[in-house]
This record gives C-alpha cells, structure tokens and sequence, in this order.
C-alpha cells in the first residue's frame, strides 16, 4: 500500500508564504475594519469568517475563536436574515458545537437561506461528527468530480482517511495537490500537511520518512504553519533529533498554541533540560484549562491527548476525551477514549 | 464592485485579484498618459504583491470598425505591455518588511522600484515613471444594485495595492495608427504549475469596469451559472470564438435587465444589441488626441453607438464617476444622471505623482465590558437610554430629534462638548450604534453600547472604532478606553458584580 512519492517531484509554486502571511492578515483586518464601519455590508462578515477560519488553520492563531463569537454576536445584533444564521452555524461548527450549528442551519433553512449553502455546512458537521458517513461519501465523491477542485479534494481525501481507505485518500490528496491551478500557498500547505498526517498518524504502520515530506513541504509553502511544524517536530523528536524538533517549534511559540508548549517540554526533557521542560509544560497545561474555560468543545481532543500524556492526568484526560465522544462519535475519537481508557486501567 | 473579489478563484489570494484599471492623461505634464491597475480589495496597512504573479497592463492600437447599431472597435494585433514582477520580503536595517520589485517596459527596458515609494523611479531617458503600493481605493459604489437603491460608499475608508505607469505619449505609443487605444490590465501565474491540469492563462484581467461584477454576473437574472471565473480565463483581446455567443448572450440577458430596473424601456432591441457587442469587446477605450477628464469615461462607445463622432479621450480618471455613469447608460441610456449616495471616493486623487490618494490607515478599536448580576433588561433600562446621563463623568446630556439620526450633546464634568448621532436602535436586542460629530479628536468613530445576557446575569460591551485626529493612536485609545471602563464600572455598585 505504499505510494510512492520521490523527494524531488515537482511541487505547484505559489505565492512566498511570508507575503501570504502578512497578507492574510491585511485582509483580516481590512475586513474587520469593513465590517465596523457597516457590519451589514454584502459579504463582509462572510469575508471576516473565511480569513479568522485561515488564520486558525494555518497560524495557530487561537484568538480567532473569541473573535469569530464577537462577530457572530455582532452580525445576529444588526442582521435579522439567514446571513447571520449561516455565520453564527460557521462560527460555532468552527468551534466544534455541532448541535447548535445545525439549530442555526434549521434556522436558516427556515427563513430562506440558499440550500446549497445550507447543505455545504450539513456535510462538513456531519464529516466532523463521523455521522451517515455513507451518504456524506457520496455526497463528497459527487462535488469532488463536479468541480475538480482543491477546495473539495481535499474533503474527500479527509473522509477516505477517515474511513481508513488510506491508498485512496492519498491518491485524491494527491489530485489536489496536482490539480491546484491557483497562487494562493495555503491550500497547498492545507494538501501537503493532510498528506503528512495521512502517512505520519494514520496508516498503519505509519511511514516517517513520507510524513516528514510533506509535512516540510508544508512548511516550505508557509513557515508560519503552526500545527505542521508541531506535527514535523514530534516525528523528529521520536527519532531522536530533539535539536532540529526544538528549531521548528520555536518559531511557533508566538501563535500561543499549548500544543506548542507541550512538544518544546517533551524535547526539553529529551534533551534533559528539565527546569525549562517544566516551565513549558506548565504554561501548556495553563494554557489548555484556559482555552477549555472558554471553547471546550473545540479543545476536548487535543487536551485529552495533552493529558493523557506529558500532561499525566488520567482522570482529566478521559474526561476530556468522553466530552469529545459525546460531541462527535467518530471512530479516532471513539478510539482516543478507548485507547485512554485502557492506558490507565 | 467594480472587478473586486470578481470570481471564486480570485479569492484564494488577494493579490492576484485585480480591482480597476485607469488611464488619463498626467495632471502634471499633458504630453503624458498614466496608466494605473490595483489589486486587493480592502487591503490592510501592511498589504504586498505576491512575489510570483506577473502583473501586466497591454495596450493595443484600436480602429472603429462599425457606428450606431453596427458600433465595433476593432483592435490590432500587436501590442506594447508593462509588466511588474515583485520580490520576496526584504527587512531593512531597521528589521521593517521591504519590497522591491521591477516594471518591464515595452522594448525590454527594466525600471527597479521599491513598493511605496512615493517618488517612484524613473527610466534614464526621463520618458517612463512607474510606482506600486499602497493607495487609498478610488472607486466607490454608493448604490444597492439589486434594488437600484442609493446607499452609502461600499468602499469607504479601503485600500488597494496601486501600479502606476507614466509616460511620454509620444515617445512611447505608435501615433501613426491613430491616437485611439485600448489597455488591459491582468494578473499572470507562472506557466506550468500544475502538475496535471491545464496551464492557467491568467488569474484575473480587466478592461472596462465592471465587466463581470455587474454586466456578466447579475444576481437578478435567476438560475444563470457564474460566467465569471470563466471569463477571467479568457484571452484579452481575444475571447473564444466558440464562447462568444453564450458570453453575447449574458450581457444582452443582463442589459434588459438593467434598462427595466427603473421601470421604463429605453433601449430598443437593436441598439441593446449593439451595446452588448461593444461590451463584449472589453477594453478600456482612450484617444490620446482628445481630452480625457472625470467625465470623459464611456464617451467613446456611447457615441459610436449613438452614431455620432465622440468628441473626448474616454478613458478614466481616477475621479471618475464610473459606476454612476456605467448605471445611467444601462438603466436609461443617459436620459437622466443617476448619482448614487456617494459623490467620490473616500479621498480624491492627488494632482502630482502618483495620483492615487495616500492609503488610509487601520482603524483603532478599543472594546471593554463588564460582567452584572443584574438581568440583562434592568441594565439596558439605564444604559440604552440614547439620552441617559448614567455616565459618572457627564453632567448634563442634551438631545435633538428623535429616532435614528437624533445627536446627543454631552457635557462633561470637565466642561467639554461631545456631539454624537444614533445610527441603530434595537431594544429587543438591547443594543445601540452611534457616530461621533464633535468633541472627540476622532474620525470615523463608530461606537456601539449592548448588554446580553449571560448564566443569571449579564454583560455590557462598550466598543468603538475610529481614526486618531489631532493625537497619537495611543493617546486616544487611553482616553475612550478609560471612559468606557469608568462609566462601566460604575454600573457595578448598581447591579452587582456577576459571581
């Protein structure tokens, strides 16, 4: 099952990650910036959603999840149409709080909303909740060959991964990659880092050296990729290069992603520097119980590994990943919970 | 909006998407003609060129080749081009983000920039001038097209990233054609990136404004595909033979559209034929023989249509009033001006080099609140009073009018007036937006007061932006943020503090 993928294939170019960076945020702001003067201009708030969504994705910035429930709160203030429906269904799906989401697209059905912007949403929430995945399958497989674009490639690629058909997966991962006509790095780095996760996490056994390609290519399109370089670093600390790991978390100390904290504490250790490591994990595990505090739905996963781990809470760790069950009963999450439990038995 | 955000593929990376494009001649020397494309809609302070597009504006001889309902401009096949390319950032000695770039001219020549630099460079021989960044955006839309509405600026207080070409007319244009030209501007990707799919020609081009936001993609004509991606991969100059047609048809779908947005047929048949068959040959038409003014623009092809000699240089300044005069052609064929609710841009331009307006700068944002034991209904029962004195630092406030658009003047403990206007009300949502008039250093002030409800309480949200006038950015955010955390404070000792 293994695809090959030599280190010298040619990659898309794109516009240099640093410009695409700075720009994302330019964006980010004019729009905001918009949306204050007239919070009900066409697609304004629409514009604001899709960049905060870019600058969680790719720069870790985790703020972006209070900002989109200010503009979400904002936007319903001055917008009685399906429009703030449709936001606020974004906003809360984007924090993992599946069930209002759909209350809001019930909604925005209700008073009109176009139904394929209804449906897009109703597909990704149940995706992300690993419900009626067949006939998510379908639907996915039907909008990948109508468009042919990355934008739903890669969803596809995503649920094929999920439902552990990995050779496929990696073949549409890998269409898209291909496919991308565009200038715009972040999809590009969106592909490479699923590919990464794909051969890194969930192929059994996993292949390192595949993960690694592309999670650097990755990075190559946006040094800024706060979760390619956590992602890269925790493959180069298992294989012992703590120097390089340490190298690629540092630069993403910035994005104020605990996960961040974490892995730089478990390179620390490696590398016996444990005063330093304790500092970190502390500041993770402080900045985890905040983020919980405010979006815990949006966390519960990724805090149950923290604490399943480094971390060294058990009973936190399955609760976390219970909360997380009870949100999306997909099968990782079902066996995060499982393999929890069993740990600590 | 006039190319902003003018297809799904264009919103991937701003940069690449071309908003306008403008020619006329240079307000500081005649015997030059500007050219001038920007990019990034809403653009921040910190925007940049992607440093692998290939950003070009052509030009190309144009003949009348037909009048009145035959009306058809005919353009040569040669052309002469400018073409920007842009670098990776650099970082000063200072560590601040540089961008260099170069502006190939026609005949192979190079001009190096460095982006926002206002004086821009220029070739040795003094005949070509060129810069690119930042500038405040001079189109502006003050209309609800769909309703044919008037409203407010669409685009006010934005940005775009600007390329601006000048040049000697003479020196530069072959005149012994014609002086009738036509330019387009677009944006080019590397050739051969994908590894797959066909190799994309082009992101995004223009030639008139609003080709595809408003002529090809009218949100009133139901159930019609977006043609807009579509057309943005079409060669200027040079759409497809076999797409012509469905193209054809758009644009004549589109105009008997907009001539009945007003409820009365001005055009017939043949001569909105004639209209979509100049369109659909979309350059931006300019005779450098004949004055080209804020005025000027469309006046070639409403002429030549109408089967009259056109009497200016086209073209379209930076002033220019393209949308109302674009909408006023479509709806009733000049019988009566439509002026939208705006009269410009959010700056005019400038009369000296480069001519597109100082970029404006973020707004500042302060947002406080403050968390009550108190239902959300007894803390908006004090503080939505648009007229309330609750505020612990003001003395008296006095209100004029009712409703929306009333002013409250506010004295305050240490003498000074405030002079404020409401511009929304919901009490059922226990929220209120306001404006600044008077009495603040701030411009474009935005302020909005609500109160939500929150576990058995509840939390107000005081939020304002603005522009520092007169004071630094700092020094204003201190002084509205210590105002809203005093007057919210003070609502604690009412109301209790939430547990």
């Amino acid at each position: 099952m293994t695809t090959k993928v030599e280190p010298d294939d040619p990659c898309p170019s794109a516009t240099d990650g640093e410009i695409a960076a700075v720009n994302l945020e330019s964006a980010r702001r004019g729009a905001w910036a918009r949306f204050a003067q007239n919070p009900g201009l066409p697609g304004v708030a629409e514009a604001v959603v899709d960049h905060e969504r870019l600058a969680l994705q790719f720069l870790g910035d985790l703020d972006a999840l209070d900002r989109l429930d200010e503009l979400a709160s904002q936007f319903a203030s001055v917008d009685e149409s399906f429009r703030a429906a449709l936001v606020q269904a974004e906003v809360v799906s984007t924090a993992h709080c599946f069930d209002d989401a759909r209350g809001y697209l019930a909604w925005a059905a209700q008073i009109g909303a176009p139904r394929e912007a209804v449906e897009r949403q109703t597909l990704a929430i149940d995706q992300a909740c690993g419900a009626e995945l067949d006939t998510v399958l379908v639907a996915r497989r039907w909008l990948a060959n109508a468009s042919g674009r990355l934008e739903d490639l890669v969803p596809l690629g995503a649920l094929l991964a999920d439902l552990e058909h990995f050779a496929e997966a990696d073949a549409v991962y890998r269409q898209a990659f291909s496919a991308y006509d565009d200038v715009s790095p972040f999809p590009l780095a969106w592909v490479c880092f699923q590919l990464g996760m794909l051969w890194g996490e969930l192929v059994h056994p996993p292949d390192p050296g595949l993960a690694i390609l592309w999670y650097r290519r990755a990075i190559a399109y946006l040094p800024a990729y706060v979760k390619a370089r956590v992602h890269l670093a925790e493959i180069c600390a298992s294989q012992g290069c703590t120097g390089e790991a340490e190298a690629l978390l540092l630069p993403a100390l910035s994005s104020r992603d605990p996960e961040v904290l974490w892995r730089l504490a478990d390179v620390l250790t490696a590398q016996g520097r444990l005063e330093e490591a304790k500092r970190q994990l502390n500041a993770a595990r402080l900045g985890y119980e905040q983020l919980l505090g405010g979006h815990l739905l949006a966390f519960a996963d990724h805090a149950a590994e923290f604490y399943a781990g480094s971390g060294n809470d058990h009973r936190r760790a399955l609760e976390l990943a219970r909360t997380n069950v009870a949100n999306r009963p997909t099968r990782r999450a079902v066996n995060q919970a499982h393999a929890i439990a069993v740990k600590f038995d | 909006m006039s190319d902003h955000v003018d297809g799904p593929r264009s919103i991937g990376d701003p940069p690449a998407d071309l908003t306008d494009l403008f020619v006329f001649t240079s307000p500081e020397n005649p015997a030059h003609t500007v050219l001038a494309a920007c990019v990034f809609p809403s653009a921040g302070e910190d925007a940049i060129f992607s440093n692998i597009i290939t950003y070009s504006i052509a030009v190309r001889s144009v003949t009348v080749a037909g009048v009145g309902n035959s009306a058809k401009f005919q353009p040569a096949n040669d052309e002469i081009r400018f073409s920007f390319r842009f670098e990776r950032l650099e970082r000063d000695a200072a560590g601040k983000a540089v961008q260099h770039g170069v502006c190939k001219l026609p005949g192979g020549r190079e001009l190096s920039l460095t982006v926002n630099d206002e004086k821009g460079s220029w070739t040795p021989e003094g005949d070509v001038r060129v810069f690119a960044g930042l500038r405040s955006d001079p189109f502006y839309l003050a209309w609800i097209a769909a309703e044919l509405k008037k409203a407010p600026n669409f685009l006010q207080h934005t940005n775009v990233l600007c390329m601006v070409v000048e040049f000697d007319t003479r020196r530069v244009l072959d005149l012994a054609k014609g002086s009738l030209f036509g330019a387009i501007a677009e944006t080019v990707p590397p050739q051969q990136r994908s590894l797959i799919a066909p190799a994309v020609p082009r992101i995004d081009w223009i030639g008139r404004p609003e080709q595809t936001n408003i002529r090809l993609y009218n949100p009133a004509l139901s159930g019609i595909h977006d043609l807009r991606d579509l057309w943005n991969q079409q060669t200027p100059f040079a759409i497809s033979n076999e797409l012509l047609p469905l193209f054809l048809q758009r644009l004549k779908d589109s105009f008997v559209d907009w001539d009945m947005r007003d409820g009365k047929p001005d055009w017939t048949p043949e001569a909105l034929e004639a209209n979509a068959n100049v369109f659909l040959d979309d350059f931006l038409l300019f005779d450098v023989s004949k004055p080209i003014n804020d005025e000027s623009h469309l006046e070639i092809e409403k002429s030549t249509i109408k089967g009259l000699p056109y009497q200016t240089g086209g073209g379209r300044t930076v002033d220019a009033n393209s949308i109302d005069i674009l909408l006023t052609w479509l709806v009733n064929r000049d019988r009566e001006f439509l002026q939208g609710g705006a009269a410009g841009a959010t700056k005019p331009g400038m009369k000296v080099f480069p001519y597109f307006a100082t970029p404006n700068t973020d707004l500042q944002t302060v947002a406080e609140s403050v968390e009550l034991a108190a239902t959300p209904d007894e803390v908006w029962s004090l503080i939505g009073q648009f007229g309330g004195a609750w505020h612990p630092l003001t003395a008296r406030v006095k209100l004029t009018g009712t409703g929306i658009g009333q002013l409250r003047t506010i004295l305050t403990l240490d003498g000074r007036e405030i002079v404020e206007r409401l511009e929304a009300i919901d009490d059922a949502k226990r929220f209120f937006r306001y404006t600044s008039i008077a009495g603040m250093p701030v411009s474009q002030y935005t302020g909005a007061l609500e109160v939500k409800p929150k576990g058995s309480g509840s939390v107000a949200d005081w939020r304002a932006q603005f522009l520092a006038t007169n004071a630094t950015d700092r020094a204003v955010k201190v002084m509205v943020s210590n105002l809203f955390r005093t007057g919210l404070e003070s609502l604690k000792p009412r109301f209790g503090v939430a547990k």
